[in-house]
């Protein structure tokens, strides 16, 4: 600040420092960004291209992607992780709309109601993964004396985080699914409500008062009015939304390590556990680095369409 | 959020109030439970089959006077010992908050502090400066943030091995600070950028044509005004490494630098069944950020919907 107050007073910096000026200011934040996210980037597509031999580190191609892709590990985790990431979208984006759509509707109290319904936002997914287990850990839980209640649950009670998966309707692609997987994505939804809802409605409020209303003076009812006039209008942000739900889905692994640990066997393996588990706990970094890089793909195209449906909204708006 | 409905006259219908209470007491539901679970006996705790409150005597099953709360959760997560040496005259001893907190904080605040700094200079060049190559690096930075984390964890792990061999001198915890650093700046740069962006451009060149440098121009015009939004970059940072686990877990070696959501972690293993501990420390662990959201609530929502619609 002292500096900054003289600055004026002094001599004008040179010519070539005047035009280097956002050069200088950058630089700060791009050399973390490479250090920090870059390197590592690059490092691990080479590590997915080779492999740990006694003579040292080989080029393999594509082996460990071949390897990996050919695991029953992979295909199981990879039907979880869609069956995981469609139920857990659906659902927050559903839930979101409705929450938004009511504390649009101008009433009373929304300060306090925005108020409870954020608290989940700030809490690690760690902390929400325990909290959850508080109530289904089994025998001790609070829900357990109800959800292992042969009578409520006939024949013989449910133990959600020891439950077997029940059959699968088609092949072996695991839906329904099991207990701990429901839990996991109501966990999951429970923690990426209140920032969906955010965003929804943050949204609707951009809407016109008066396209609504002249809708419903058209004789279009409530549901109308949204299905045909606030949804198509909105269409830029539910993308974006689902996009991000996507996204923090295929990354978010702290809630897994508190609520599940992956089990029962490997029911909760979604594909980042998986990819936990084969780098740290199978110490199997090329083949982790060949997931990660497929996740890394994944994640890329995702972002790539939150922009593509954000440069739409600057469009509209 | 609502600060605009007040003008217009309210439409309440009690189904929407009906439903969004609803959806509170949902919410709000296994948040209850863990301060309810915090303050039970040991031994209610252990029941078979588990109550919901423990306020049933052997007579009656629910007997508002005959409730029976304690605060043992607390004593085992905290275990405060007297201390004639110490200021207070008690020690906590529990190492979740005598080691585990300590690091948290250390790494929140010097984390979030570097990120306002390098968010703000870069923010500022990106809305005020025109030059080639803008374009392309802000997208660059933006899909920097669809590499996820675990997949930088492999790299960053292997790049601390081998600062640690090379004998250069090598920290647990700066080597933490830097990775928090560049986990959470690339959004905090197009958040920055918005701010920016949001104040008008007449008042640089007015500060310009007074005679203030471009840095005069940046210190002494521009960033008073941008202080809210500086404070919601610190504020979203603080929180986001506050409830980082996975870098802190794997990147750091040494038990006594990592961050306090490992000792959460590592609570569960300790202590399987005694659930009013664990309701206790996630209870007492997220009260500080809780506090943090009710006290600054829309430097948050401020800061999120910026960075949401952005990115």
């Amino acid at each position: 600040m002292e500096q900054a107050r003289r600055l004026p007073l002094q001599k004008k910096p040179p010519q070539w420092l005047r035009n280097s000026l956002p050069f200088w200011l950058i630089l700060p934040t791009a050399i973390v960004l490479f250090a920090i996210q870059v390197y590592p980037f690059l490092y691990t597509i080479w590590l997915s291209l080779e492999q740990r031999k006694p003579t040292g580190w080989v080029f393999v191609g594509l082996k460990n992607f071949t390897q990996l892709f050919a695991t029953t590990l992979f295909g199981e985790s990879a039907g979880l992780t869609v069956v995981f990431l469609v139920l857990f979208v659906a659902l927050t984006l559903g839930t979101g709309f409705l929450i938004a759509y009511l504390l649009s509707r101008n009433i009373s109290f929304t300060g306090l109601y925005t108020t409870l319904l954020f608290i989940p936002w700030v809490l690690s997914d760690i902390i929400s993964g325990e909290v959850f287990r508080l109530l289904v850990l089994p025998s001790y839980g609070v829900l357990s004396g109800y959800l292992q209640n042969p009578k409520i649950f006939p024949p013989h009670g449910l133990s959600v985080l020891t439950a077997p998966p029940p059959n699968p309707w088609i092949g072996s692609f695991p839906f329904p699914p099991s207990p701990a997987l429901v839990l996991l994505i109501l966990a999951t939804t429970w923690r990426a409500l209140p920032f969906i809802t955010l965003l929804l409605l943050a949204s609707i409020q951009m809407i016109p008062k008066e396209v609504i209303e002249s809708a419903r003076i058209d004789g279009a009812n409530s549901l109308q009015a949204i299905w045909y006039i606030m949804l198509p209008i909105m269409r830029p942000t539910v993308v974006v939304a689902i996009f991000s739900l996507t996204l923090s889905g295929m990354n978010g692994v702290g809630m897994i390590f508190s609520l599940t640990g992956g089990g029962p066997g490997t029911e909760t393996e979604i594909m980042p556990w998986l990819l936990y588990s084969i780098g740290w706990l199978q110490v199997n970094f090329n083949w982790a680095a060949a997931l990660a890089l497929l996740i890394g793909v994944i994640n890329l195209l995702l972002i790539i369409g939150t922009l593509r449906a954000t440069r739409l909204e600057e469009a509209n708006g | 959020m609502a600060e605009k409905s007040g003008r217009s006259p309210r439409k309440n219908h009690w189904l929407i109030h009906c439903v969004l209470i609803l959806i509170c007491l949902g919410m709000m539901f296994p948040i209850v439970i863990a301060i309810i679970e915090s303050f039970k006996l040991p031994q209610d705790i252990q029941r078979n089959p588990p109550t919901l409150l423990p306020c049933d005597t052997p007579t009656q099953a629910f007997n508002l006077g005959a409730c029976r709360w304690s605060i043992n959760g607390y004593q085992r997560v905290l275990s405060i010992e007297p201390d004639a040496k110490s200021p207070f005259g008690f020690d906590i001893k529990g190492t979740l908050i005598s080691v585990y907190l300590g690091n948290t904080l250390l790494y929140a605040v010097s984390a979030s502090i570097l990120v306002v700094l390098l968010a703000a200079a870069s923010g500022y060049a990106f809305s005020r400066f025109n030059f080639r190559g803008k374009r392309a690096m802000m997208t660059a930075i933006i899909a920097i943030t669809g590499v996820p984390l675990l997949t930088n964890l492999l790299g960053l792990y292997q790049m601390g091995v081998v600062i640690r061999k090379s004998g250069f001198p090598y920290d647990d915890r700066a080597f933490l600070i830097i990775v928090y650093v560049g986990m959470f700046l690339p959004l905090s740069v197009w958040i920055a950028k918005g701010f920016f962006d949001a104040i008008p451009r007449d008042l640089d060149d007015a500060a310009l044509i007074d005679g203030c440098s471009r840095m005069g121009a940046l210190f002494r015009v521009i960033m008073p005004l941008t202080v809210p939004g500086l404070v919601a970059i610190f504020l979203l940072t603080f929180v986001n490494v506050w409830n980082e686990f996975l870098a802190g877990y794997l990147l750091v070696s040494q038990n006594q630098y990592k961050p306090v959501m490992y000792g959460l972690y590592n609570f569960l293993g300790e202590n399987l069944i005694n659930l009013q501990v664990i309701g206790a420390a996630c209870i007492l662990i997220s009260l500080p950020v809780i506090v943090l959201f009710l006290f600054f609530r829309r430097s948050f929502f401020e800061a999120m919907v910026e960075g949401a619609i952005k990115g």
